[in-house]
């Protein structure tokens, strides 16, 4: 809000989105490599097995490449990300949990150290130092796992946290434990179903069966793991964000089918790994191929799910996602939105449609593009002044709502009660509401101005 | 310019003391730039060296597949410190060129990645092709935009003008030498750094035309790129605007002290390196340059951080900040960095030592 404003042509969320999600495939890809690589050379050891050994050797490279490399790179990414596009927010992650983040970084020293050596020294050190530097390994990776994840579910759900604002509150927050446990089912499985693939290269017949079912059991032990956190996950979610996607009447339709799809992904996903775990000769790659896209498919709905209940905030019952605080929601409405949003400002004329833009880019632009992702030009073709009026009058009424703490129970809002419970209020003087008003104006004015033009 | 375009401090406090934060920073940014050095230095060096010297090429290809990462990895630590003190300048100058800034990822997973195919060829026996001077060139784009970024951050009353006009991002009158300075720092190390790797491998090798020529290489490039250096350093001294300066050089001792010796060890690094006329058979000179080089850049990061404090005096960006440490969980954190510096020690040592006796199975 006090920052100068990047939107990038595809939508703030889109790009986050994307940069997301090819980080948690990749990460909870390498946190269960490097589990699961460990158990197999483990057992190679043990029972002189050559094909158990070649499986972690051939698993090696990619996971270096694709851990060190893309999970290294991308990790910093979504920092980068969102840096840019919710500075305010950053910096209010950094200033609780820096010391976490510090913590985190030594594990990834470790992890980055052991996977090079690693796949440095097949054929070069004694067994027992190989399993060293992979247990190691793995377990540094699952450290920065057990962090990470006490920061990202506390955006969810802060707890105690909004009272006390100790580190330990937001951490240790209702869903940590149980987003962890599910997080690693994924990892496990994510990393069986890869390592299925290199299975399938296995030229030996009885060996391949041997490894293909193993995997297989693999996978069905993540699954399981996945399965009961996710349901724990549900259950320790506060009620008001359960009442969004779950129970007779979800309040928003579009989540609770996510929670269907991905319920129903899990489930084809373990019928088709059950499948390989039964008749393991009978696995070919296009059946592999598609246990690997739907075991995505689960993941990618879940991580849909957990941000979308989190919407309109960006830290839950704290901060919205266009950076305002419930807080200061009353200081902004006498002051002025532009008060603080100076950037948007400057160099642009006084005069109402440039300042409706303004306060728009303030507000509105972190969710509506203009023609794109939830392009505000759609949205608002065809409303006359009375509709656009009718709808910001409600948005700024929400911010009352939010204020007098109407339905807030313990710090937390009840967001499904209000009439746009995926939207941050409107705040702001009177004086901005009617520029927005304008400016939004001009949007469905042009729109009918072309399609004139186009007959 | 309009003073209120400075976002608000972050109302949260400050979750350690100060000086704490700016001690890890000025640590962890230290070895964040000898791995960068290397990397830099190393790419470019070796495409420099030509195809005909495989030795230098498939030294620096394999050198930089580990410190690539290292360098990212301990890369994360200043990106974190400089945010706790210093993070509304930060995102300033970041959102102010995010294009660029967001593209330096790609950058470097593409520099990364071909990192990798320069070092396959190689294995393969062919030669490097276009992905190392590719790599290259990723890696001083990436130069680029963090000098700029760098300079930005340091000078917000330059905001409203880049706000307004992109284009004058790169406008700055340290831009250039900083920038020279910067690649030929990491030249000279990966210079030095080529010498001393031939130097070690001839005595445990045994000598070879390809370490001769790998150590008289490295001597050479960092000769020739410190004789630079000390012109471009006094540029670099000269351009910074002079409340600055005036501002960097009343600050005593404590300022002037780290850049004097800075320079000293600049010029006893010259002074070493114009004294080697064979390298291979003058170990212990390569090695007083490397001791030499490491020690400048020691103290040019301190100058540069202190420089930082000069640059921002004027804007005070730590005035009213509160700070109220989190010790409990900066304490677990000191533990886990002790433990896992020293966990990543021992596994590197038993890495490179514990070899199998013939006839043992290897893993
Ligand atoms: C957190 C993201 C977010 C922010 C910030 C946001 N919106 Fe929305 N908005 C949405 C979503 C999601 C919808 C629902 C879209 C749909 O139904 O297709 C929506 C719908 C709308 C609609 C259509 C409403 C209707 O009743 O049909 C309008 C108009 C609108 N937004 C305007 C705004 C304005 C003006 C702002 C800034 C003051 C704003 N939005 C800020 C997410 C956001």
């Amino acid at each position: 809000m006090d920052y100068p404003l990047w939107i990038p042509g595809i939508g703030a969320g889109v790009l986050i989105g994307l940069v997301a999600i090819a980080h948690v495939l990749v990460s909870h890809f390498a946190v269960g490599g490097g589990i699961v690589m460990a158990v197999v050379e483990t057992l190679a050891v043990r029972r002189q097995d050559q094909a158990m050994r070649n499986l972690a050797k051939r698993t090696s490279l990619i996971l270096i490449l694709v851990s060190t490399v893309f999970g290294a790179i991308s990790g910093v990414g979504i920092w980068v990300t969102i840096g840019l596009l919710h500075p305010v927010a950053t910096s209010a992650l950094i200033h609780s949990y820096v010391w976490g983040w510090a913590t985190e970084w030594v594990f990834f020293i470790l992890e980055v150290a052991t996977a090079l050596a690693y796949y440095a020294t097949w054929d070069k050190v004694r067994p027992r130092t190989h399993l060293l530097l992979i247990w190691l390994y793995a377990f540094a990776a699952f450290m920065s796992l057990v962090i990470i994840q006490g920061i990202i579910s506390f955006m969810l759900t802060p707890g105690n946290w909004l009272e006390s604002k100790a580190f330990v509150d937001g951490f240790f927050n209702p869903t940590y434990v149980p987003g962890l446990v599910l997080r690693t089912g994924i990892c496990v499985f994510l990393a069986g179903a890869y390592m299925a693939f290199a299975a399938l290269r296995e030229q030996d017949q009885a060996a391949r069966v041997r490894l293909v079912r193993f995997l297989a059991g693999i996978q069905v032990v993540g699954i399981l793991i996945a399965y009961g956190g996710y349901r724990w996950w549900e259950a320790a979610l506060p009620e008001s964000i359960r009442a969004l996607f779950l129970g007779a009447s979800p309040k928003l339709a579009a989540l609770a089918s996510t929670r269907h799809f991905l319920l129903w992904m899990l489930a084809a996903y373990f019928l088709l790994v059950l499948f390989a775990l039964l008749a393991p000769k009978a696995q070919r790659w296009p059946v592999t191929a598609v246990a690997l896209l739907l075991a995505f498919a689960f993941f990618g709905g879940y991580e849909r799910l957990r941000e979308g209940a989190r919407k309109p905030f960006i830290i839950r019952d704290y901060m919205f996602s266009n950076g305002v605080l419930i807080s200061e929601i009353a200081k902004l409405n006498q002051e002025g939105i532009l008060s603080k949003a100076r950037w948007l400002m400057v160099g642009q004329p006084d005069e109402p449609v440039a300042k409706g833009r303004a306060v728009f880019r303030a507000q509105c632009a972190m969710c509506h593009t203009e023609n794109g992702y939830l392009g505000i030009r759609k949205l608002v073709a065809g409303a006359d002044p009375e509709t656009l009026d009718l709808i910001l009058t409600t948005m700024r009424e929400e911010g009352d709502t939010y204020v007098s703490g109407q339905y807030t129970v313990n710090s937390h809002v009840a967001t499904e009660n209000l009439n746009y419970p995926f939207m941050p209020p409107f705040v702001g003087t009177e004086e901005e509401k009617e520029a927005l008003k304008t400016y939004l104006a001009t949007l469905t004015e042009t729109k009918v101005a072309e399609v004139r033009h186009g007959n | 310019m309009a003073t209120n375009l400075m976002p608000a401090l972050d109302p949260a406090p400050i979750p350690g003391p100060v000086w704490l934060f700016h001690l890890l920073w000025v640590v962890t940014f230290l070895v964040h730039m000898l791995f960068v050095n290397v990397v830099l230095g190393g790419s470019l060096l070796a495409t420099f060296a030509g195809s005909s010297r495989r030795e230098v090429q498939s030294f620096f290809v394999n050198a930089n597949s580990w410190a690539i990462s290292f360098a990212i990895t301990f890369g994360i630590a200043p990106l974190l410190f400089i945010q706790v003190l210093y993070g509304r300048l930060f995102y300033t100058a970041t959102i102010l060129v995010a294009g660029s800034w967001l593209g330096m990822l790609g950058l470097l997973m593409v520099g990364y990645y071909l990192n990798y195919v320069a070092k396959f060829r190689l294995q393969k026996g062919k030669g490097v092709g276009i992905s190392l001077p590719l790599s290259a060139l990723c890696f001083v784009l990436i130069a680029l935009i963090q000098v700029m970024v760098n300079l930005l951050h340091l000078q917000p009353s330059r905001w409203e003008g880049v706000w307004t006009q992109a284009k004058s991002a790169l406008a700055d009158p340290t831009f250039f030498p900083r920038f020279l300075h910067f690649l030929l720092a990491a030249l000279a190390m990966a210079g030095a750094l080529a010498a001393y790797v031939a130097v070690r491998r001839a005595k445990t090798q045994g000598q070879t035309a390809e370490l001769t020529d790998m150590a008289r290489l490295g001597v050479k490039a960092a000769l020739y790129t410190s004789v630079v250096q000390l012109l471009v350093g006094f540029w670099l001294l000269l351009a910074l605007p002079s409340p600055v300066l005036s501002a960097f050089m009343k600050g005593g001792a404590a300022t002037t002290l780290p850049l004097g010796l800075g320079i000293l060890a600049g010029i006893g690094l010259l002074v070493v390196l114009a004294g080697i006329r064979e390298p291979i058979a003058e170990g212990t000179k390569v090695r007083r340059a490397m001791e030499f080089l490491v020690g400048a850049v020691a103290l040019m990061i301190i100058t540069r951080h202190q420089l930082r404090e000069a640059y921002l005096a004027e804007w005070q960006p730590l005035a009213g900040a509160q700070v109220v440490p989190q010790w409990g969980i900066f304490l677990v954190f000191l533990v886990t960095f002790l433990v896992g510096v020293g966990l990543t020690v021992y596994a590197m040592y038993k890495a490179a030592t514990d070899k199998p006796q013939v006839g043992e199975p290897a893993a």
